[in-house]
C-alpha cells in the first residue's frame, strides 16, 4: 500500500483545510481501507472525522436528523426509524453484514464508491478509473446497469442511498466556504468524464448530517432487495417505496431503485402512474412497468427488467395491503 | 458423545495451523503473479524491490534454478500461461513489505495470444456393450446436454507453509492433505533426501482436494529460507487462492439415456469435456466419466471425457472430483427419463441401481446400502411423486474404502495409551476417531488416549487425506496395532490388503424441500434430507459435520457459486469472497441427516468406510430436480441464478 499522512484535525475547519485532490477523509473506513489495499485508490493523506463530524439520530419538528457518523447498524435499530422509516431500516439491515454495519457510517455510505468487478481489479483499466472505456459494456455486466449506464455501467451500491432518496431527504455539507444544504437528489449525479464519480460533493467537503422531512403518520414504505444469496450481497435490484393512502387512493408515491443505475434512480414515470391513482394490481403492473421503460439491457442483465418490475409491484402490494400498517 | 478432542484448542485459538507459526527472526514471502493470461517474460528487474530497507531476498527465474514443474515448465518459468502464475517472490520483514516489494518489481512481458476455451485432447473413454444397439433398442431416447461451472475450493484457511533449515535439514510446517506427498516432492524439487525434509501439519482449516498436492509456494518458501538463512513463511492471500491453487473443472456433458418402458435402462452414452486450465497439476484428473459406468445397471455403456487445456488458473481435486460434476448431468437425466416414460423418480432408481462394480465386474461388500439410503430418506422426507418443490437424487463414490500403504504405533501403559500415526487430521476429527478406535480397542476411556499426527518425523507413513479414505485406511490399522500393544505394551501394525473379489465403494441419496418465486427468480431451499453409506459411523457427530459441510458446500455449487472470467481479457473477475459467493448461514435449510449406521464387515476389521466427499455429490441435482418439480422448469447448466428462473 502507498504510505500516507495520517491526520486528525480538532476541528471541522481544520478538517477541510487538510481535505483536497490527494486527501480522503476516513470514517468506519469499509469502503477506503478496501480501495487502498486493492490499489484502486492512494490518498496521500488520510483526515480522520470519527471523533469530529456528528453521530446519532434525533426526532425534531423539522425532520429527522442522522450525523453522519451514525452507522447503519443504529439507523437498523433506532425505534423512531423501525416506528416510522420502514424503508430506511429495511434497508440497512439487508446491507452488508452486521460486522460491516457495524462500522460502516451513513456518510461513507453515500459516498462509496461502486463495486463494479471491472473498477475494482488494480490489474483492469476502466472508464471510472481515468481510462478509455468501459469493459463491462461488452464484457461480464450482469451486475450492471440497465438505467443511466453510459460512459460508466456500475451499478450504486448503497441500499440506504434508495430509502433515502424516496423520503426526499437533504444533505448538510462542510466545505472551505462553509456549510451549504443540498437535496439528496443533487448530490448523485451519473459520472461524466470531467467528474468520474457518483456524486457532485468537492474533493474539500465533508458531509456533515442528513434530515428526513417530517412526514404524516400514515406514510408507509418498505425496502425489498434481490440478491444472489439471503445476506450480505450487493443488489442485484433493490426498491424503496414510500406511499401515503387516503382510503384506497395514492396522496403520495416515491420508488427509488437501487442496484440498476449507477445512482439510485428515482423512477418518476412509476410515480406518475400511482400519484391521485386508485391501489389496484392493474395500476402497480403499469407503474412497474413505468419504471423499467427506459432500461436498456446489456448482455447479461436482461433479467434485471423483469427482477425491478416484480420488486415494485410486490412493495406495492405489500404497503397497500389493507392489514399492513 | 464425544466432541473433537482438539475442540476447546481450535476455539479458545491455541491450535496452531502453518501461519500460525512464530519463530526468532522470521520472514514473510508474498509471490509475484503474472498479470497476464499468456506472456513471455522479456526482462525481470528487482534493483528497486531489493533496494526497499526490509527486503532480504528476491527470487526469480534471472537467479533461481530452473527446477521442472508442472508438464514442461519450471518452478519459474519463462513463459506465464494464465494470471496468476508464478514470476518471482519475495521475503521481507513482514507481510506488507513483502507485498510493496513485490509491486517494485519490474517485469517486462510479450504478450501472446490466450485461449480460453481450449482444444479437445485425446479422450479418457471406456464402454461396455454396444451403446448403439442399445439406444435403438430403447422405448425411450433421452438427449441433453448438461454444464457445470468452475468452483472456487475456497477452504478457510488459505494455502501457505513456514519453511526453516538446520543445516541440510529443511523443517516445513505446511497446511496440507498429505505430508508425505510434500515432503517426496519438495525433497525431488530441491534435490534432497527424503529423510532431511520434515513435514508438519498440526491442525488445518480445510483442504477439499486443493491441498493435496505439493505446490510452488512451499518450494519458494524453501528457497528463500536457504538464502536468507531465516525461517521463512508464505501465506496465499484470497486472491492468488481463488487464482492459483486450484478449482473443481467446469464440465459440458452431452449424454444419451436409452430406456425400456418398464425403465430398464438400456443404453448411457455421455460425451463430456472438462476444462483443465494452464497445467497438469496432478490430481487435477476428475473423473467425471466414473459415476455413468458404475450407478446404474446397464449393460450398454460408453463414457468418454477430454481435457482442454487453457490460458486460466488450473483445476485441481475438488471434494468428490469428477462425481459431483457427473452426478449433477446424471442425476438431473435420470429424473427427465423418469418423467418421459411416466415412473416415479425414485422407483426409476430403485429398479435400476447397481449392485455389482461394473468397471470392475466384482460385486460390492455391502450391495443393498444404495436401497437402504433411498428408503431412508424417502421415509425422512415422506416421498410423494410429483409433490412441488420436492426433488431427489442418489449418488455413488468410487472410494470410501481405503487401502495400503499404512502404518501405525501404539504405546500402552498404566491405562494409558499414544497413538503415533504420519495422516493429517484436515479438519474431518481423523484424530479424534482414531482415539476412540484405538480407546475401544484398549478398554479405556478415550481421554486415555493420546494421538500424535500430522509429522513425517516418526517416520510412519500415512496416506495423502484423499477419497474419503483416511478413517478407512488407519482405522484398521490403529485397532490392530492396539490389538498388540494390549499385550506387548507396544507394538506397530501396517495396513493389510483390502478383499479380493470384492469392491469397496461409499453411496447414498438426498431429497431437497424448495420453494420458487418465478417473478424475481429467486429460489429458497428449505430442507435437505440425506442419508449416506459410510459403513459404521464411529463418531456421530463429525459424520453430521461432514453431511452438513458437505450439503453447504454443495448448496453453493448449486445455486451461486461460479468463477467468472472476462473473455477479452482472460482475467478472473470475482477472485475474492464479495463475488464469489459462498452461501451464508442464511442460505442453509435445515439439513436432516438421515445416515444410519451400517458396519461393513466386508470392507475391513473396524466396518468403517469414509464420508468426506459424498454429501457434496448428490444435491445439485436433487436441487435441479426440486426446480422441476416446483415449476415444470429444466435447468441444465450451473449455478442456478434467478436470471435462468425468471418470468
Amino acid at each position: 500500500m502507498r504510505a500516507f499522512e495520517y491526520t486528525t484535525p480538532s476541528t471541522i475547519q481544520q478538517a477541510v483545510s487538510a481535505l483536497g485532490a490527494d486527501s480522503r477523509a476516513l470514517a468506519g473506513g469499509t469502503d477506503l481501507l478496501t480501495l487502498m489495499k486493492a490499489h484502486i485508490a492512494a490518498p496521500e493523506r488520510l483526515v480522520n472525522v470519527k471523533m469530529l463530524l456528528p453521530r446519532g439520530i434525533e426526532a425534531r419538528p423539522e425532520g429527522l436528523e442522522i450525523g453522519a457518523l451514525t452507522t447503519l447498524a443504529e439507523i437498523e435499530q433506532h425505534p423512531v426509524i423501525a416506528a416510522g422509516y420502514s424503508a430506511l431500516a429495511q434497508a440497512a439491515a439487508l446491507a452488508a453484514s452486521p460486522q460491516i454495519r457495524n462500522l460502516a457510517t451513513i456518510g461513507g455510505n453515500l459516498l462509496q464508491r461502486p463495486r463494479c468487478w471491472y473498477y475494482r481489479n488494480a490489474r483492469i483499466d476502466c472508464w471510472l478509473k481515468g481510462g478509455a472505456d468501459c469493459p463491462a459494456r461488452e464484457g461480464e455486466n450482469r451486475n450492471h446497469a440497465i438505467l443511466g449506464g453510459g460512459p460508466c455501467y456500475a451499478v450504486h451500491p448503497s441500499d440506504l442511498a434508495a430509502a433515502l432518496l424516496a423520503f426526499d431527504a437533504a444533505l448538510w455539507v462542510h466545505g472551505r466556504g462553509g456549510e451549504r444544504a443540498i437535496e439528496l437528489a443533487d448530490f448523485f449525479a451519473l459520472p461524466a468524464p470531467e467528474r468520474r464519480t457518483e456524486t457532485v460533493l468537492s474533493p474539500d467537503e465533508l458531509v456533515l448530517k442528513l434530515r428526513l422531512p417530517p412526514h404524516p403518520e400514515e406514510t408507509r414504505s418498505g425496502y425489498l432487495k434481490a440478491m444472489d444469496r439471503k445476506a450480505w450481497a450487493f443488489a442485484l435490484a433493490g426498491v424503496a417505496c414510500v406511499l401515503r393512502l387516503s382510503g384506497r387512493k395514492i396522496a403520495h408515491a416515491r420508488i427509488v431503485l437501487s442496484g440498476v443505475a449507477p445512482i439510485p434512480w428515482r423512477a418518476r414515470a412509476a410515480e406518475r402512474e400511482l400519484q391521485g391513482a386508485m391501489a389496484s394490481p392493474d395500476r402497480f403492473a403499469a407503474a412497474a412497468a413505468a419504471a423499467v421503460q427506459e432500461a436498456v439491457p446489456l448482455r447479461h442483465n436482461g433479467y434485471k427488467l423483469p427482477l425491478t418490475k416484480a420488486l415494485v409491484r410486490q412493495a406495492l402490494t405489500a404497503l397497500t395491503d389493507p392489514a399492513c400498517k | 458423545m464425544i466432541t473433537r478432542l482438539e475442540g476447546a484448542d481450535k476455539v479458545t485459538g491455541r491450535a496452531r495451523y502453518a501461519a500460525d507459526v512464530r519463530l526468532p527472526g522470521l520472514l514473510h514471502a508474498h509471490i509475484v503473479r503474472s498479470p497476464y493470461p499468456h506472456a513471455r517474460i522479456r526482462h525481470i528487474d528487482a534493483s528497486r524491490a531489493e533496494r526497499l530497507p526490509g527486503v532480504h531476498a528476491v527470487l526469480s527465474s534471472a537467479n533461481s534454478p530452473s527446477i521442472p514443474w508442472h508438464d514442461a515448465s519450471s518452478l519459474f518459468d519463462r513463459t506465464v500461461r494464465y494470471i496468476g502464475d508464478e514470476v518471482a517472490a519475495v521475503a521481507a520483514d513482514s507481510d506488507e513489505l513483502a507485498a510493496d516489494a513485490a509491486r517494485l518489481i519490474d517485469v517486462q512481458y510479450e504478450a501472446l495470444a490466450f485461449d480460453l476455451v481450449g482444444e479437445a485432447r485425446e479422450p479418457k473413454a471406456e464402454a461396455r456393450g454396444d451403446v448403439a444397439r442399445g439406444l435403438r433398442e430403447a422405448d425411450v431416447v433421452l438427449e441433453a446436454t448438461y454444464r457445470t461451472q468452475t468452483a472456487l475450493h475456497n477452504a478457510l484457511e488459505p494455502h501457505g507453509c513456514t519453511a526453516l533449515w538446520h543445516g541440510d535439514q529443511l523443517t516445513v510446517y505446511e497446511s496440507t492433505q498429505g505430508i508425505f506427498a510434500v515432503r517426496d516432492e519438495v525433497a525431488e524439487k530441491l534435490g534432497l533426501a527424503a529423510q532431511n525434509v520434515r513435514i508438519i501439519t498440526e491442525h488445518m482449516g480445510g483442504g477439499f482436494g486443493a491441498k493435496q498436492i505439493a505446490w510452488k509456494h512451499t518450494v519458494i518458501a524453501a528457497l528463500l529460507a536457504q538464502r536468507t538463512g531465516r525461517p521463512v513463511q508464505l501465506a496465499l492471500d484470497r486472491a492468488s487462492e481463488n487464482l492459483a491453487a486450484g478449482n473443481r473443472n467446469a464440465t459440458e456433458q452431452r449424454l444419451r439415456l436409452g430406456a425400456k418402458r418398464d425403465g430398464t435402462l438400456s443404453a448411457i452414452d455421455a460425451r463430456i469435456r472438462v476444462e483443465a486450465g494452464a497445467y497438469s497439476v496432478g490430481g487435477e484428473d476428475s473423473d467425471v466419466i466414473g459415476t455413468y459406468l458404475t450407478l446404474y445397471r446397464c449393460a450398454n455403456v460408453r463414457a468418454e471425457q477430454r481435457s482442454l487445456r487453457t490460458n486460466a488458473g488450473p483445476a485441481v481435486a475438488f471434494r468428490a472430483p469428477g462425481y459431483a460434476e457427473g452426478n449433477f448431468a446424471l442425476e438431473s437425466a435420470i429424473d427427465e427419463l423418469a418423467a418421459r416414460l411416466g415412473i416415479d423418480a425414485l422407483e426409476l432408481r430403485l429398479r435400476n441401481y447397481a449392485t455389482r462394480d461394473q468397471r470392475e465386474d466384482k460385486p460390492y461388500t455391502a450391495p443393498e446400502s444404495l436401497r437402504r439410503c433411498i428408503t431412508r430418506v424417502a421415509a425422512a422426507c415422506e416421498w410423494r411423486h410429483q409433490r412441488p418443490g420436492l426433488g431427489f437424487a442418489a449418488h455413488d463414490w468410487a472410494a470410501g474404502g481405503g487401502w495400503p500403504p499404512a502404518e501405525a504405533e501404539v504405546e500402552f501403559a498404566h491405562g494409558a495409551a499414544r497413538v503415533i500415526v504420519g495422516v493429517q487430521d484436515v479438519g474431518t476429527g481423523s484424530r479424534t476417531a482414531l482415539a476412540q478406535l484405538a480407546a475401544a480397542e484398549l478398554g479405556i476411556g478415550v481421554e486415555r488416549v493420546q494421538v500424535e499426527l500430522g509429522d513425517t518425523q516418526p517416520g510412519l507413513y500415512g496416506p495423502t487425506s484423499a477419497g474419503s479414505a483416511t478413517l478407512a485406511t488407519l482405522g484398521p490399522v490403529v485397532q490392530e496395532a492396539a490389538r498388540l500393544a494390549k499385550k506387548s505394551g507396544h507394538a506397530r501394525a501396517q495396513r493389510g490388503e483390502n478383499p479380493k473379489g470384492k469392491s469397496i465403494r461409499t453411496c447414498g441419496a438426498q431429497a431437497v424441500e424448495l420453494a420458487v418465486d418465478r417473478d424475481t427468480g429467486e429460489v429458497t431451499v428449505k430442507r435437505v434430507i440425506a442419508a449416506h453409506d459410510c459403513g459404521r459411523i464411529v463418531n456421530p457427530l463429525l459424520q453430521s459435520s461432514q453431511v452438513i459441510g458437505g450439503i453447504t458446500q454443495a448448496l453453493g455449487y448449486a445455486l451461486s457459486e461460479k468463477r467468472i472470467v472476462d473473455a477479452r481479457l482472460g482475467d478472473v473477475l470475482n477472485a475474492n469472497l464479495e463475488e464469489y459467493k459462498l452461501p451464508t448461514v442464511a442460505d442453509i435449510p435445515e439439513i436432516v441427516n438421515a445416515s444410519e449406521s451400517m458396519p461393513d464387515a466386508e470392507a475391513n476389521a473396524t466396518g468403517v468406510k469414509g464420508c468426506g466427499e459424498p454429501p457434496i455429490i448428490p444435491t445439485a441435482a436433487a436441487i435441479a430436480n426440486a426446480i422441476y418439480s416446483a415449476t415444470g422448469v429444466r435447468i441444465r447448466e450451473l449455478p442456478i441464478t434467478r436470471e435462468k428462473l425468471i418470468r
